[in-house]
């Protein structure tokens, strides 16, 4: 018999053994296919042509793709092997030299992968339309979407897979050559057996794991000042050391505290439990910690490209509350008006004007890490009916009062305390405002009126009567708001308006701030749509790659501990009873990793919730439930399989 | 002599119990009919060559198999009409196991896997821990009580084993070749303990081995030969020793993988 007969028979005799890996490579060479090919395809590059974002986003998304499915295929292998450490002891103790069995799994290795490969790439082929449908529809793109076949994106898988095989078949010549053929024996019996702790210092570090966890979350709570980016970093390093230390210490230290409390009298459930998570806390810890790291990461990543892709048109709203908006000139606010006419559009257009003046804050009104604002600073003083009549509701307080807006400070508002003056320095007469209230967005669409202060109409007038508005920079300036009636003919209306003659300036350049809301929003969700398609495609590959690692692990502990279940059911323990300890030990394996990744991210997100101005409560749920429904499937799938091997243990 | 025994309850009754493995066509008829009845109180191992049906016989009898054919009574339970649920808690309540391999939990410690029959909380923790230290003090383990069975050795192994079927107070214990796996020292000492416990405490114990030395503890021997009862031996008042030549002569008549040793 040859060795290449060997290995026809040695696959097909372990085919149960095989499909774990087999499968891991299967999948990772699909995703990525499909990855390279969104990459090569018409559409998305006819798309992606109006924004560099896209092909650098691709870019770095492909390469962490890599690294991820590297991971994922090397930890597969190396359970692969442990798996198999008894055959391929067997195959040296009957005289095959290790240089054969290197060889033996080398075929096997080539043989397997190619096959992966091929059915890889012949899945992602069938699959790649769905994500491709999928993106433009996220980035609105309405073109006819043909998917073509990517000789470019075969070519880029096959490289980087070959590539990765190569890493496995290093690890494999690794197993075979490092290992005594008494450890290649006893691989499978392996698990550390729980010793009693130094109860001082378990004690000291099972708290310290809680202790640094804490520190943590308080400090992403209250990083905002000028230590911002080391900030970062600690909480970082805290949160992860914190998890760690939880997983390596403090869970065992818990166990060993009830247990020996218990004095012996464990119970059923418990002794399926506590004793076999004690049996391998060891080597467990390490795995648990990257899952709960990871899975924390991918919520958070998730869960923030979710919300602003959600928010999107709330957050383009707050900077352009209004459709259109000409600045001072009358007559191309009319003309523009003509043309909507003309096109069957209805709109309303209204003056708004605007009292610009210069002004200092209350000290120390403004957070400390914004920096000293003690400067003087360009107000824009609203009249609150003027405003209502473009569509604009606000609600103005009395006399001598105003309500602030400006979203370049919205950060810096959500720390503000309230309510505290503005003095306006113009002329002989300071005049003050109190600010009652802070409003979320513009009141107009141009960036440059700085802060807006709306006041009642009443006291508008007044204002305008008094104020020396002829002076020291101080002006009135008119803006015309253009609002469509209805929102369909967005689209339309800024086709007209992106013409030259309504942007541009009498040199042909674009004017500052010369946009218009459909045409922000539009660029938003093109940005935010593919962010969130890359998020999700990853988030994704790392929630199925961590769900299968767990998956995979507990399939070997399952048939480790095969023997116990076959005592315990002679015992007369029913699989029901025995079902129930092991739902128990699931919940902790699947349970607690996803319950602190979820608590961290959900830190994680509230701290970086001052990138939003809209409430992210409700994308960030949905995007976290997401999330915990398809890895909970993998609990599901691993309790079956249990229930699989208890059955079959009698 | 006889009659010391019929005088007592039957414990367990098997009456025609036949045992086929295969699918139709290849059919293999392990077990041709046994009728055996058991009394309260004894000790009885069962013999036999490689392939007699011994463990066949045993897993039949200890509910872990279903008989093909044939009544099995234990404690009047007729076991054979029994559903899986309902013969699962029969086993935990009523029977109790050794086997030859110890099937400790690896995970649990000598004490945890003692209490493992009686853990599903019916028995309160105090009578739970009064049965284990009495237990516990009868087969001498109760200084290893906290550690992990990789931690002990064989014998040790075996009379933990043989405490955990002890706990639930059964009505009858199966020993599957508790001493295969022992050296003769161990193995000696754990068949005086059992062969005490059963006197002391009246347990009732059945023993499947190949070994004539292990099996002259008993009170009784049953000789299997082709799936049939082929001889019993009684101990009555009979030395050990007259008893094991007994069992000799019987195992080189019947044939049998252990009579070349001796």
């Amino acid at each position: 018999m040859t060795l290449f007969d060997l290995v026809i028979r040695s696959m097909r005799k372990n085919i149960k053994h095989y499909y774990l890996y087999f499968f891991a490579l299967i999948f990772s060479v699909v995703l990525y296919f499909v990855f390279a090919t969104l990459q090569y395809d018409s559409a998305v590059v006819e798309r992606a042509g109006q924004s560099m974002k896209f092909s650098s986003a691709f870019k770095v998304a492909g390469g962490l793709l890599i690294f991820i499915a590297g991971i994922f295929i090397v930890y597969a292998n190396a359970i692969f092997l442990k798996r198999r450490s008894r055959e391929i002891g067997l195959y040296q103790l009957i005289g095959l030299n290790k240089g054969a069995v290197a060889r033996l799994l080398i075929i096997e290795n080539s043989l397997l992968s190619a096959g992966a490969l091929l059915i890889g790439i012949g899945i992602g082929i069938l699959v790649s339309r769905v994500f491709l449908l999928l993106l433009m529809k996220l980035v609105d793109y309405e073109g006819f979407i043909a998917l073509s076949f990517s000789t470019a994106a075969i070519l880029q898988t096959v490289v980087v897979f070959v590539a990765i095989i190569l890493l496995t078949t290093i690890q494999m010549i690794y197993t075979v050559y490092r290992n005594t053929l008494l450890s290649l024996f006893n691989a499978d019996k392996k698990g550390e057996n729980p010793k009693k702790p130094k109860t001082f210092v378990s004690a000291v570090l099972a708290l310290l794991g809680i202790g640094l966890i804490v520190f943590g979350y308080w400090l992403s709570a209250n990083m905002m000042n000028t230590m911002l980016f080391f900030n970062m970093i600690a909480v970082l390093v805290s949160t992860i050391l914190g998890t760690y230390l939880i997983f390596r210490v403090t869970i065992s230290w818990m166990f060993y505290q009830i247990r020996s409390r218990k004095q012996g009298h464990l119970g059923l459930k418990n002794s399926l439990s506590i004793g076999s998570l004690m049996h391998r806390m060891k080597g467990n810890a390490n795995s648990l910690t990257i899952i709960t790291v990871l899975s924390a990461m991918t919520l958070a990543m998730l869960a923030g490209s979710y919300s602003l892709y959600y928010s999107t048109e709330k957050e383009s709203r707050y900077s352009m509350p209004h459709d259109f908006m000409f600045e001072s000139d009358e007559g191309l606010a009319a003309q523009f008006g003509e043309e909507l006419i003309e096109n069957g559009i209805d709109f309303t257009s209204e003056k708004i004007e605007l009292l610009s003046v210069w002004g200092t804050f209350e000290k120390d009104v403004f957070p400390e890490w914004d920096g000293p604002m003690d400067g003087t600073y360009g107000f824009s003083i609203v009249s609150d009916q003027q405003l209502e009549k473009a569509g604009f509701q606000v609600e103005a307080p009395k006399k001598g009062k105003a309500v602030m807006h400006d979203m370049n400070y919205a950060m810096s508002m959500n720390n503000m305390k309230l309510p505290f003056d503005v003095n306006v320095t113009s002329g002989e007469s300071d005049r003050q405002f109190r600010i009652t209230e802070l409003g979320s967005g513009n009141v107009v669409n141009f960036v440059s009126v700085g802060f807006q202060l709306v006041v009642n109409d009443v006291y508008f007038e007044e204002l305008k009567e008094q104020l020396p508005l002829e002076s020291e920079g101080n002006m009135v300036l008119d803006v015309y708001a253009v609002n469509l009636l209805d929102r369909d003919q967005l689209e339309a209306a800024s086709k007209i308006f992106s013409q030259s003659k309504y942007i541009d300036n009498a040199e042909g350049e674009n004017y500052a701030y010369s946009t218009d809301y459909y045409s922000m929003y539009e660029n938003g969700i093109l940005t935010n749509g593919l962010l969130i398609f890359i998020a999700g495609f990853l988030g994704l590959v790392f929630l199925i790659s961590t769900g299968s690692i767990l998956y995979f692990k507990q399939m070997t502990e399952a048939e480790q501990e095969k023997q116990n279940y076959a005592t315990l059911r002679q015992l007369g323990f029913t699989v029901k009873d025995i079902m129930r300890g092991i739902i128990r030990k699931q919940m902790f394996v699947f349970g607690l990793p996803l319950a602190i990744g979820l608590l961290h991210s959900v830190f994680a997100i509230k701290a970086a919730s001052f990138l939003f101005m809209s409430d992210i409560t409700i994308p960030t749920t949905i995007a976290m439930g997401l999330y915990a429904l398809i890895y909970i499937v993998f609990a599901f799938l691993t309790v079956g399989y249990y229930r699989k091997t208890v059955k079959a243990a009698l | 002599m006889n009659k010391t025994h019929t005088s007592q309850q039957t414990v367990l009754h098997a009456q025609n119990v036949r045992k086929s493995f295969g699918t139709r066509g290849n059919v293999q008829e392990v077990l041709k009919g046994i009728d055996l009845r058991v009394n309260e109180g004894e000790f009885v191992g069962i013999m036999g060559p490689s392939g007699a049906g011994k463990t066949t016989l045993l897993n039949v009898l200890a509910t872990i198999d279903r008989a093909t054919d044939g009544a099995i009574l234990i404690g009047g339970d007729d076991i054979s009409k029994m559903k899986d649920a309902g013969l699962s808690a029969f086993r935990r309540d009523k029977l109790g196991f050794i086997f030859q391999d110890y099937n400790l939990l690896d995970t649990l410690t000598a004490k945890e896997n003692i209490l493992l029959p009686i853990s599903l909380g019916k028995v309160k923790k105090k009578e739970a821990e009064a049965r284990f230290n009495d237990i516990a003090t009868i087969l001498g383990i109760t200084d290893i009580a906290h550690k992990y069975p990789h931690e002990i050795s064989g014998g040790q192994k075996q009379r933990t084993s043989a405490a955990r079927a002890l706990i639930n107070e059964p009505s009858m214990v199966f020993a599957d070749e508790p001493t295969g796996a022992l050296d003769s020292k161990s193995a000696s000492s754990l068949l005086g303990t059992m062969a005490d416990v059963n006197k002391k405490r009246g347990v009732t114990i059945m023993m499947v081995t190949h070994d004539a030395v292990a099996s002259s503890y008993a009170s009784r021997v049953v000789f299997l030969k082709d799936g049939q009862i082929y001889s019993e031996l009684y101990r009555g008042d009979k030395t050990r020793q007259a008893f094991f030549q007994d069992i000799l002569k019987v195992q080189g008549v019947l044939g049998g993988d252990s009579v070349d040793t001796i």
